[in-house]
Parts: structure tokens; C-alpha cells; sequence
């Protein structure tokens, strides 16, 4: 999204020594993270392993050297959103020759089970000590995905990421971002702030009416990510206007709005997860923030280059982001003044924050490279084995 | 012992002394920052080391916990089970409707295993709530091929049961499925 040119001292290239010293660490650590699969038998798997290894560090090695994270992330980020489905749909066909969830599947607690859940979740399970969902709270020979192992994983990146879980951890957002980068310019440019407010919104109604129904609402009736990974299977006119709704909502969503807009709609304007994370947008020690004294101009760069409008005139004042922020690098790259910067909270705003963007990075891209990096090698694995 | 005791506090003041010696606000900032610092580290030592040892660790801590799958999904608790010559019947406990706004009303789940063994067809009177008199006659076809759609109907004896005419996969109260090498009946409760 970006798109003007860096303009100050501090954004020209690293040399390349320094940027690829700078790799090392990260370069070591994800290796013997790869290496176990790199290890397996099987041709497409250790070459799947090989090149999702190399791409996450040259990747790596791009951020280091230009100094702009944005991009980078993005090419990452949309190779995740769009992969994900096409190694869950393989082996679901492999499993079960359809991408519908058979009503058996959920009686065995077959259901692999996604982070979009959990808010949904935590009433009932207060109320009743149950799960309304129909997995597995251990992962099984039949059903990895297990409740606790997600939980697990959303605990850990809450932990790491905080809400810049939505820009480096989510294996669904890099769809509408993939859409969203293919026109030049927007054109639909007016979109009304108050729209910030319906993921809230939407939040606080499913979590309301899962409540209500001991059902995962959102899932069940909203989802737009249903229409590319599994839903269940149509045997009613229920369940045919779930699946109308599904596909409705992705091509809407994830498709159309993006492209007309350039922002990331479905996430800042419908997800509930997003602003579940919202919430724990402050436990994260990294953020994004604006040096009042370099800003003044107005230019707004940051705030017309914001996927989520997560920046307004008023959160520039303040010197902050909105909580919305997913800590995509978009508004500090594009900033010509280096007045948006990456910042560790309890540091004062602009005291080095290349190195605060190193330290987020190094946290940041291990995970990205541990969980979206093991997803993009298991579906370039199955794309592989088709051609070897 | 107290001597050294006292001088240990001496020298631990002095060094705090040093540390906000000047301006106050000064050192509360050098203190923030290095505790910022301190963390953003620290968060790179759990993306390290977290995969390693969380995933085992808040597995086993979840085994431990009380929580389960929704009865709705998993049928609840198998109440008893009656051995028939070939196959077994396990009658589940009653899953009572807990929400308010629930589609899914109260049923009692009944599992015929294996399906392997099970006659061509099934029809039997079915004691649910363990009071010695059946509650309701449930009968089905169990062909061997499995691609081929169950129904399933129930003729109550009493008030308890709610009537099912060739029902196949309605809702989570009244169902019949295959599962694995089982058929699995749900039938509605009033």
C-alpha cells in the first residue's frame, strides 16, 4: 500500500554485510525449526521445507536491508492467506472427497477447530464447563487440530504479538490483503469511520447469541472463510442458506470490497476475532507510534496508507495508533519524516527504533516463521507432489 | 550475621541512591526503559523457547481440567449398556436443552455396535430412563453398505419420547448416523 519513495537518512539500505549478520540468528533458529521436516521421506516435503525455509529468510533478509517491513510482510502474508486453503481443501478431499463437514465427522469430534472460535467459547464454558464446539480438546490420530493445542498457539502469539497477530500470524487475512493490493488506486475512497466500530459490534453479538444458543454463531452463519475451507455439508434449507451466506460474505468481504477499496475490509471492518484481539493490543510490548515533534505537517500519509484505518487525524494528535492497529509497518514505511515509528512501550517515543523494529521482527518473524512458515510448507508440499 | 545483614542493605541503597541520584524523572525514565527493554527481550526468549515446552505443557493442563466437549456433539455419558447376542445397545444419559435460544431441544443418544453385526433390520422396545418398562420402539435398516442413507423411526410408549417417522439427519436431537463402525440414534425428548 505504501507508495510513495523513503526519503530520509535513516531509510536508506543497509549494507549487505550488516543485513545478512543481521539474519544469521534468525536464519539458524528456523533451520532447526525446519529441519525435523526437511528430515522426513519424501521428496516434495524436503523440498517443501527447503523453499518455505529460504523464502521466509530472504524475506527476512529484504526487511533487514531495506529497512521497510510492509512489503516484505505483505508477500509473506498473502502467500500464507492464499496457500492455507489450498492445502486444507487437499486434504480434505483426501480424507473425505468433499469440502462439507459431514454431520458424522462432528459426532466423532472430528471438527478441526479454529481460533474464530474461542471468543465464542468462553461464556458456555463458564456456564457449563463445555466446549460448543464439536472437536476434540486433545488433539486425536483423526483430528490434530485439537482445541487445546489452538488455544495454545493463540495464548503464545497473544503473548509475542499481540494484535499484530492479525498482519503476521492469521492464516486467513492474507486474502482480503492479497486482493486488496491488486489495484493501482482505490476506488472507493470514502468508507465512513463508524465502520471501525461493526467487528465490535458483530463481537459482541455472536458472543451474546453463542451464549444464548450453545452454538458457534459466527461459524455457523457468518464465517466468509467457510466458502474456502470446510462448512457444513447442505442437507436443508438451513444449512443452503449458511452456505449462500458463506459464499456471499467471501466474495463481498474478501474479494470485491478489497479490491475497490485497498483496505483489508473484512478484517478491519467485520472480523470479531480482530477486535477480540483489540483487547490484548496492550499486552503486547511493541507499538506503533507517531513523534509528534517530527510529524506536523499533516500530510496524512500514514493515515491514507492504513489497511484498517487504524490512524485518524485525532490518534495522530494523540501520537498513537487506534487499538485496531495491527502493526503491519504500512504508515511507517510510507512516513517520509520517520515520525511513525516502531516503539517498545516504556522507551521514550523515537529513541531508536530500528531497534525496536529489530526486536519486534526478531519475536514477530520466528513466530510467523513457526506457524505460517509450517503451513506455507505444507501445502507447497502437496502443490509439489503434483508435479514430481 | 546481623552486621553483614546491615551492610548488605547499605550497599543495595547506595546503589538505588545512584540510580535516581539527579533528576527523579530522569531515572524513572532510564528505569522504564530498561524494563522495556527487558521485556521486549524476554518476548523474544518465549518465541524461542515457547514452541518447545507450551504445547505439551498447556495440553496436559487442559487434560486436567474439567472441561468437555458439549453433550450436544458428543451424545453426553453412556447411562448402560444391554448386550444383545451379536451387538451391543448403549443408551446414554438424557443431554437436557441448556440454552434459551437452543435449536437443539433434549434427547437421548443410542449407539448399535458394531454396525458390522448388527440383522438387516433393526426394530426393538428401548427402556431410556432405566425405570424397567421400554419408552419407545426404535426401528431402522442397517444395510452393510455404508453409502447407503440411514432412517430411522420411533414409535413412542409414553409420554417421554417424541415420535420420529423415517428420519435421517434433522437436527442434533433426532438423528441417525454412521459413525466409524457404529449407527448412532438420537431421539427427541419431550
Amino acid at each position: 500500500m505504501p507508495d510513495t519513495a523513503p526519503m530520509s537518512a535513516s531509510d536508506l539500505p543497509r549494507g549487505i554485510g550488516r543485513s545478512i549478520l543481521l539474519c544469521v540468528p534468525m536464519a539458524l533458529f528456523t533451520l532447526l525449526l525446519f529441519t525435523p521436516v526437511i528430515q522426513q521421506p519424501g521428496r516434495p516435503a524436503k523440498l517443501a521445507a527447503l523453499v518455505t525455509w529460504v523464502f521466509m529468510i530472504a524475506l527476512f533478509f529484504l526487511m533487514m536491508r531495506t529497512r521497510e517491513t510492509y512489503r516484505w510482510r505483505r508477500v509473506f502474508f498473502i502467500a500464507l492467506g492464499f496457500l492455507f486453503p489450498v492445502g486444507f481443501i487437499w486434504d480434505l478431499i483426501a480424507l473425505r472427497s468433499s469440502m462439507s463437514i459431514p454431520l458424522e465427522r462432528m459426532l466423532s469430534g472430528d471438527t478441526p477447530f479454529c481460533f474464530m472460535v474461542i471468543p465464542m467459547t468462553l461464556v458456555p464454558a463458564a456456564l457449563t464447563k463445555t466446549i460448543i464446539f464439536p472437536g476434540s480438546i486433545l488433539p486425536t490420530p483423526s483430528n490434530p487440530h485439537s482445541i487445546a493445542m489452538m488455544v495454545a498457539l493463540w495464548l503464545l502469539a497473544t503473548v509475542i504479538l499481540g494484535k499484530a497477530w492479525c498482519s503476521y500470524g492469521c492464516f486467513f487475512g492474507g486474502l482480503d490483503e492479497g486482493f486488496s493490493s491488486i489495484a493501482r488506486k482505490a476506488r472507493l475512497r470514502k468508507i465512513n469511520p463508524r465502520w471501525r466500530l461493526a467487528p465490535w459490534a458483530i463481537l459482541v453479538a455472536i458472543v451474546l447469541l453463542s451464549a444464548a444458543t450453545f452454538e458457534p454463531t459466527y461459524c455457523m452463519w457468518l464465517c466468509p472463510f467457510k466458502a474456502v475451507t470446510e462448512f457444513p455439508q447442505v442437507r436443508s434449507t438451513q444449512t443452503a442458506i449458511q452456505f449462500g451466506v458463506f459464499i456471499a460474505l467471501f466474495l463481498g468481504l474478501v474479494v470485491v470490497l478489497p479490491f475497490l477499496t485497498k483496505r483489508r475490509t473484512q478484517c478491519a471492518f467485520f472480523c470479531p476475532f480482530g477486535a477480540f484481539q483489540s483487547i490484548f493490543s496492550r499486552t503486547s510490548i511493541f507499538e506503533v507510534r507517531i513523534d509528534k515533534e517530527k510529524c506536523g505537517s499533516g500530510c496524512l500519509l500514514c493515515q491514507n496508507n492504513c489497511p484498517t484505518m487504524a490512524i485518524d487525524q485525532e490518534s495522530i494528535r494523540a501520537g498513537k495508533t487506534l487499538t485496531s492497529c495491527m502493526r503491519c509497518g504500512a504508515c511507517i514505511d510510507v512516513c517520509r519524516k520517520d515520525a511513525a515509528v516502531w516503539h517498545i512501550k516504556g522507551t521514550p517515543v523515537g529513541l531508536k527504533p530500528e531497534r525496536a523494529r529489530l526486536l519486534f521482527l526478531y519475536a514477530g518473524w520466528l513466530f510467523a516463521t513457526m506457524f505460517g512458515g509450517s503451513i506455507i510448507a505444507h501445502s507447497l508440499e502437496r502443490l509439489i507432489g503434483l508435479v514430481m | 550475621m546481623e552486621k553483614s545483614f546491615y551492610l548488605s542493605v547499605i550497599s543495595v541503597t547506595s546503589v538505588v541512591d545512584r540510580f535516581f541520584a539527579g533528576n527523579q524523572e530522569h531515572a524513572m525514565k532510564r528505569l522504564t526503559t530498561i524494563l522495556g527493554y527487558t521485556v521486549a527481550v524476554l518476548t523474544i526468549v518465549v518465541a524461542v523457547v515457547g514452541p518447545m515446552f507450551w504445547f505439551g505443557f498447556f495440553s496436559r493442563a487442559a487434560a486436567k481440567t474439567s472441561l468437555r466437549i458439549n453433550p450436544t456433539y458428543t451424545g453426553g455419558e453412556p447411562a448402560r449398556t444391554i448386550a444383545r447376542d451379536a451387538y451391543q445397545i448403549v443408551i446414554y444419559k438424557p443431554v437436557p436443552k441448556r440454552a434459551p435460544l437452543s435449536a437443539t431441544g433434549s434427547f437421548v443418544q443410542i449407539v448399535w455396535k458394531p454396525a458390522s453385526a448388527l440383522p438387516a433390520t433393526v426394530s426393538e422396545p428401548l427402556d431410556l430412563d432405566g425405570d424397567g418398562r421400554p419408552d419407545c420402539e426404535v426401528s431402522f435398516q442397517a444395510p452393510r453398505d455404508p453409502k447407503v442413507k440411514l432412517l430411522v423411526s420411533v414409535k413412542p410408549l409414553n409420554h417421554l419420547v417424541k415420535p420420529m417417522n423415517a428420519v435421517s439427519k434433522d437436527s442434533f436431537a433426532s438423528l441417525i448416523a454412521r459413525v466409524n463402525d457404529t449407527i448412532v440414534v438420537r431421539v427427541p425428548l419431550r
